[in-house]
């Protein structure tokens, strides 16, 4: 069930049979809304439709970040050319089920959706010079078996540890096999000292795979020069300071920080990287 | 948003009996307690989508397979003669960190528990909790009962070791009862249906801590059988309670000795209309609940 009433279609985005890309706006390394910016930019995304925020935000205040107010959004773009549609949305407080689903009734009625993509980023333990990996987790075998081609890794066993609750990338694609709709969760590994701030590797990796995968022809020389200048920081920052430098050899050689160390890690690397160079 | 029917099982006037977690889970553990020994069959189910979050993925091979949720179910059984319907919450639809429903999913499922009581034609509706009063762990929990009408209060006087709200001094026959085990009687009533809420006593310093009471599901369940007028045995509730006693009793032991010399007179009070004079004075009752709140603050109680 959804709350059919919160969803505004601004224009009929005029699809036949699309591609879903979905991401939060509040993961980590903020994969989702960097990864949903972009394409918009580059595929020039037309904001069609969006979800009213009042059933699914707790709506006591406003939220500050950056001194600036801010306010939830869920908002739907189109990429004509590309059959492709946006989300950006940040995560439901409440009623997660009916945002879901109105989330997916737009996707089937109005954008003929074929096939989901929810961007997805988690902590990693590894060192940055570690390359990025993709995981996938479908919620059909057939989808499975389609994506075998690509450089995913898309084996993983596991069941919530006791005491966590399944993420809500989860809950959608389970939402979306239950009403027939082919999806993957796709998984980057961020290291957890760029988890706060940004992981242009992470970046790409994802956006690498939505460029094969939907044939959408990205020309990634903006974010290879990313990559570069983020790698540039990370470098000088070794070289500034060596205790960073001695911590970040210690994930290079699996070994563990303490708990002190991970957060001088990750103090210093997101002071070098917020520095303008 | 519904109940999933798996079987439409033929039942004359039954009795439903209904109970979600709650303090000491004292109505859970004596609800799910009479529908284990009795053997009931499950029926039916809440379709939980719209009310829980999942609480459990479980991913194979990179397929999602499966995704769980707290369950709500029906079930049933005939026993001497007499048909009932029990139902078993899980968990209590609440949101923003709160461990009660309240609003607009609490009222949807409580209807939707009272929704099965209309098409089966209930005769009555139980619901049970806990009431956390002035006792100890050591005494024998009574039950207060709680009925939706003038009717069935006529009826509890019948009820051994069962109180009233009237009958706890300083209560005046008022109180609340929070969460779906206190919504559904409203529902009930709303409905038309006679309904009684069941709660064991917990004492008050435990009802903090995150363990079960098995001793007041015992107390509910003698009264509910009592009612029902059906005999079970509470061999399985007799076991869980020896294994929480003892915790109760290290967790006991931990208390500051002057604090608990103060818990000790809890084993002494009993309640009374309020023309009985009790054994301890209201001085020492207010007393013995400043030491014990002051206690918890200090994080006394987290063990």
């Amino acid at each position: 069930m959804s709350q059919e009433h919160s969803v505004k279609i601004h224009k009929e985005p005029g699809l036949s049979q699309s591609s879903l890309v979905l991401g939060w706006g509040d993961d980590v390394g903020d994969l989702g809304r960097r990864t949903t910016d972009y394409l918009n930019r580059k595929l020039k995304g037309q904001e069609f439709a969006e979800i009213e925020p009042e059933y699914y935000f707790p709506l006591g205040g406003v939220a500050v970040e950056g001194d600036l107010a801010q306010f939830p959004e869920s908002k739907f773009y189109v990429c004509p050319q590309h059959e492709l549609v946006i989300f950006q949305s940040d995560s439901p407080a409440v009623e997660w089920y009916g945002f879901i689903n109105s989330v997916l009734d737009v996707a089937e009625r109005h954008c003929q959706v074929k096939e989901l993509y929810i961007i997805g980023a988690m902590v990693s333990l590894d060192a940055h010079t570690t390359p990025r990996q993709l995981l996938a987790v479908v919620n059909s075998a057939e989808l499975k078996d389609v994506l075998s081609q690509y450089e995913l890794i898309g084996d993983m066993d596991y069941q919530t540890p006791p005491g966590e609750r399944p993420t809500l990338n989860s809950f959608l694609l389970w939402t979306a096999k239950n009403r027939n709709i082919p999806g993957v969760g796709l998984w980057v590994p961020i290291p957890f000292y760029l988890a706060g701030v940004e992981d242009a590797q992470a970046h790409k990796k994802i956006l690498s795979f939505l460029n094969e995968r939907l044939d959408l022809k990205i020309d990634f020389s903006d974010l290879d020069q990313e990559i570069q200048e983020q790698n540039g920081k990370l470098a000088r920052a070794r070289s500034r300071f060596p205790e960073i430098d001695g911590y970040i050899q210690k994930l290079e050689s699996n070994l563990m920080l303490s708990q002190e160390e991970n957060g001088e890690l990750m103090r210093r690397i997101e002071d070098s990287l917020r520095e303008t160079s | 948003m519904g109940i999933r029917l798996y079987r439409e099982p033929q039942l004359n006037n039954p009795i439903l009996v209904a109970s979600w977690p709650g303090i000491g889970n004292i109505g859970l553990i004596a609800i799910d307690t009479l529908r284990v020994t009795l053997e009931a069959e499950e029926f039916a189910e809440i379709e939980p989508w719209h009310f829980f979050y999942p609480r459990r993925v479980e991913i194979r091979k990179g397929v999602l397979e499966y995704l769980e949720f707290p369950s709500s179910k029906f079930y049933f059984k005939t026993i001497q003669g007499k048909d009932f319907i029990f139902f078993v919450g899980e968990e209590q639809p609440a949101e923003g960190g709160r461990v009660y429903a309240q609003g607009k999913k609490a009222y949807q499922m409580a209807n939707l528990v009272v929704d099965m009581a209309d098409r089966f034609k209930c005769r009555r509706i139980y619901t049970s909790g806990a009431a956390v009063a002035l006792t100890h762990h050591t005494v024998k929990p009574r039950v207060w009962a709680v009925p939706n009408n003038e009717r069935l209060i006529q009826e509890t006087s019948g009820y051994e070791n069962t109180v009233l709200m009237s009958d706890i001094e300083g209560r005046g026959g008022q109180g609340t009862i929070t969460g779906l085990n206190g919504l559904l009687l409203g529902v009930a009533k709303k409905r038309g249906f006679d309904a009684m809420c069941l709660m064991g006593e917990i004492p008050i310093y435990l009802q903090g801590l995150p363990l079960a009471y098995p001793k007041a599901s015992r107390s509910v369940l003698e009264v509910l059988s009592h009612s029902l007028q059906i005999e079970v045995s509470l061999g399985r509730l007799d076991e869980l309670d020896e294994k929480v006693e003892r915790g109760i009793e290290e967790f006991y032991q931990q208390i500051p000795a002057e604090i608990r010399a103060q818990l000790d007179r809890l084993k002494h009070v009993t309640y009374g209309k309020p023309t009985e004079p009790g054994p301890i004075t209201e001085e020492e009752e207010k007393k013995i609940m400043e030491d014990v709140e002051k206690f918890f603050k200090k994080g006394g109680g987290a063990v």
